[in-house]
């Protein structure tokens, strides 16, 4: 008889459960507009104007993408006047991109960042960016024949060119990270409207979350080698067409390449090492050394490649270049007061006993001093000699 | 009261089953916020600070054994009453009552306030509290055994979620690590401290000995499963610390799942939400293990039933989780538990022990005494 009633309690209790369970709030898709991508712009002093575009699933409508913009003093508060413009309940959760106009980076962007941190809502793969112009006009892209949402057009645009090694993945939890390190600041890249289309301008430096330069593709490259976690992708290289005259092929018709002034050289790193080491702690310098492992895809003189002496010959020259350029880099970087690499992590590492702030880390950067060397090794030359 | 507890044979348990069971209680909503609350103390150091107090739960653990040994099966109720006399030994068991299911309530409320940020933010609080009570009051009239079995199964179950740190490792940046040793003692063992609320949940040891069958592998097993926890411990704060730079880490407040953050699968972008659901796994053995020792100390303390003992923390539980609102007052709740916890689970036995000690060895040379003379 108590078994029985035992029996029953529980029963109920857990039918109980199971209808508590449904308490909660409820999120049907087709009540959602998924947000996914967002701009910040600076309206004016105290005054930043948000522009989401969202997806919305209505079996009805043709266009499945809408552009909402407003203006409020913080993220949340644009939220709420953008949820007055639509019909459906704004949702932070496919959030892919998000953008900062260059007025607004160059005024400082944490303030924004730290209100997506606090959101748990909101994934830490989001790809952060920073618009040539405003914000708003990347969002006004007229993008109806690429059928594709913008924001999602943009993670794309992105995490090809992240995939193919040609940028820094410019995340959330990168960004964070290098933020919130003291020997080190973060890179995102620059979007830019060309043709209605949006593409990768260059990358952003930014001195805390300050916006402070741009880096082109060339000197992207040695920061992707120095930044170490990756491979670094191709990279073309410039030369006097004399220094090569020694290991130029002389012989026969097709030898004759005027097109070029110069000597033009592509590698593919395919592997690269870069290790950044402190030699003298008091007079601050610091040892890069980067080897890598590369193929060469182009050269637009007829080299000989067959002569092992002139592939260590090509290297050597190779070397020197890059040695100069990351040298020209580093001290550029050094210039701007921005640390995108990590030289101050690599110093506070061998810093005992003793704490290290920001301000102070940036005092002694302006002192320290580098020493480059690169090793170049080409291991594969393509499908000819 | 009887100091010795001597149940039927078909309520033991095996004492392998201790590795799992320790570990598990220990592993509970404390890991979640563990790195960043010693990262607070003993800055990039606070893997050392975790590894060392692991140790010393060894330690104390050891200093248990040695204490349980000298009794023929009691529990901690029953050695308090004998060494310190009805009165004073049954307040201290009060006491202890108080404690268990004092962490019995902060365990499923550190666990609901998690649910509420990362997933639920409407989520009343007496729901959640509901099903989480009423699932542990169910698994505890089962007895000692489905107590320990769910622990068994509940670390079976998550097993596969420490392999998940590897992807965060992809993120992580070594020179934080360095220069090793870069803190004075004293914040060493304030990380030390700080991480004692994690590794609490061993002192049930004291409370479900009597139930063991092979008593004298208790030792082996119960070390086991707290170098298991040591190590496990040790690991997540050091990818913490790799993963975060060094300011975010002092300010996030369950880095664990903000490291969870980061996985991405392919068809699930969202991998915390499978993370915060499957805590449950985790801390529902948790809240079972300290409700049957709480609700133990009614039967052997105040001459009811152990019964009626489950259902009175559980309801007093789910009532007073209606007076806790904020942040700030979980977060006192908490740290009164953990002070609480580092006396009871920490300092107390091991004197308690040394007193067990000297008084069993006195009583043996007095029998000696009397013999030889």
């Amino acid at each position: 008889m108590l078994k029985v009633r035992k029996r029953i309690f529980f029963t109920v209790l857990i039918f109980g459960i199971l209808f508590v369970s449904g308490c909660v709030e409820q999120k049907q898709l087709e009540k959602l507009a998924l947000v996914t991508a967002a701009g910040y712009d600076l309206e004016k002093k105290n005054v930043i104007r948000g522009t989401v575009v969202v997806h919305q699933f209505d079996p009805m409508a043709q266009n499945i993408t809408r552009m909402i913009s407003t203006t409020a003093n913080t993220s949340k508060g644009l939220r709420q006047g953008q949820n007055l413009k639509s019909n459906q309940k704004l949702v932070t959760g496919q959030m892919r991109c998000v953008i900062y106009s260059k007025e607004l980076a160059k005024k400082g962007v944490i303030q924004l960042v730290d209100a997506l941190n606090r959101d748990s809502t909101v994934g830490n793969m989001v790809y952060l960016t920073v618009a040539d112009g405003s914000a708003k006009e990347i969002m006004d892209v007229d993008n109806t024949n690429t059928k594709i949402s913008l924001g999602t057009y943009i993670y794309n645009l992105i995490k090809q060119n992240v995939e193919s090694e040609q940028i820094l993945s410019p995340t959330l939890q990168e960004f964070n990270h290098n933020y919130y390190d003291i020997g080190r600041d973060p890179v995102l890249p620059v979007l830019k409207v060309q043709n209605q289309d949006v593409i990768i301008k260059a990358l952003a430096l930014f001195k805390d979350d300050r916006y402070v330069a741009e880096l082109g593709a060339k000197q992207h490259f040695y920061l992707k080698i120095l930044s170490d976690r990756y491979k670094a992708g191709t990279h073309e290289l410039g030369f006097k067409r004399s220094d090569f005259e020694k290991i130029r092929m002389k012989k026969g018709e097709h030898s004759i390449r005027d097109v070029y002034n110069k000597l033009f050289i592509d590698i593919d790193n395919i592997n690269s090492h870069a290790k950044l080491k402190m030699i003298d702690k008091k007079t601050l310098k610091f040892m890069v050394e980067v080897k890598l492992d590369s193929r060469l895809l182009e050269s637009t003189e007829p080299l000989d490649f067959s002569n092992p002496s002139s592939v260590k010959f090509i290297e050597k020259k190779l070397n020197l270049a890059m040695e100069k350029d990351i040298k020209g880099l580093l001290k550029y970087f050094q210039k701007l007061g921005v640390d995108p690499v990590g030289i101050g992590n690599e110093y506070k590492a061998h810093l005992r006993g003793k704490n290290l702030s920001k301000k102070e880390w940036r005092e002694l950067y302006k002192r320290a001093s580098f020493e480059v060397h690169v090793k170049n090794r080409i291991v594969k030359t393509g499908v000819i000699d | 009261m009887k100091v010795n507890l001597h149940p039927r044979t078909g309520l033991l348990f095996n004492a392998y089953l201790l590795m799992f069971f320790i570990h598990k209680v220990q592993t509970g909503v404390g890991i979640v916020g563990l790195p960043r609350i010693v990262y607070l103390d003993s800055k990039h150091d606070a893997w050392i600070s975790v590894f060392l107090a692991g140790v010393i739960t060894g330690i104390v653990i050891w200093a248990m054994f040695i204490m349980l040994k000298q009794y023929d099966s009691a529990d901690l109720y029953g050695i308090q009453v004998d060494m310190f006399g009805k009165w004073l030994g049954n307040l201290l068991n009060i006491i202890y009552m108080v404690y268990l299911s004092a962490c019995f309530f902060a365990i499923f409320m550190n666990y609901i306030e998690i649910v509420q940020v990362w997933i639920f933010p409407n989520l009343p609080t007496w729901q959640l509290s509901l099903v989480l009570i009423a699932l542990s009051v169910y698994a505890v009239q089962g007895g000692v055994r489905v107590v320990v079995g769910l622990a068994f199964l509940a670390v079976l179950g998550t097993l596969w979620l420490a392999a998940v740190l590897i992807v965060p490792m992809k993120y992580a940046d070594s020179t934080h690590l360095f220069p090793i040793l870069n803190v004075d003692i004293k914040h060493l063992i304030k990380g030390m401290y700080g991480s004692s609320l994690s590794m609490m949940g061993f002192e049930l040891l004291m409370f479900f000995y009597p139930f063991i069958k092979d008593k004298k592998n208790t030792l082996l097993y119960a070390q086991i499963g707290n170098l298991y926890t040591t190590i496990l411990f040790s690991i997540v704060t050091l990818v913490s610390i790799m993963f975060f730079a060094e300011d975010s880490l002092a300010r996030t407040i369950w880095p664990v799942l903000s490291m969870f953050k980061i996985v991405r699968l392919p068809n699930l972008e969202r991998f915390e939400f499978i993370a915060v659901s499957f805590w449950m796994l985790i801390i529902v053995p948790n809240m079972s293990a300290y409700l049957w020792a709480a609700s133990k100390g009614f039967s052997r303390v105040i001459n009811l039933k152990q019964k009626h003992g489950i259902w009175f923390i559980g309801i007093l539980g789910w009532a007073l989780a209606f007076f806790v609102h904020t942040r700030s007052q979980m977060n006192a709740v908490t740290d009164y538990v953990a002070k609480m916890g580092f006396v009871l689970a920490f300092c107390y036995p091991v004197m308690l022990s040394a007193l067990v000690f000297m008084k069993k060895r006195f009583m043996r040379r007095k029998a000696d005494n009397a013999q030889g003379s």
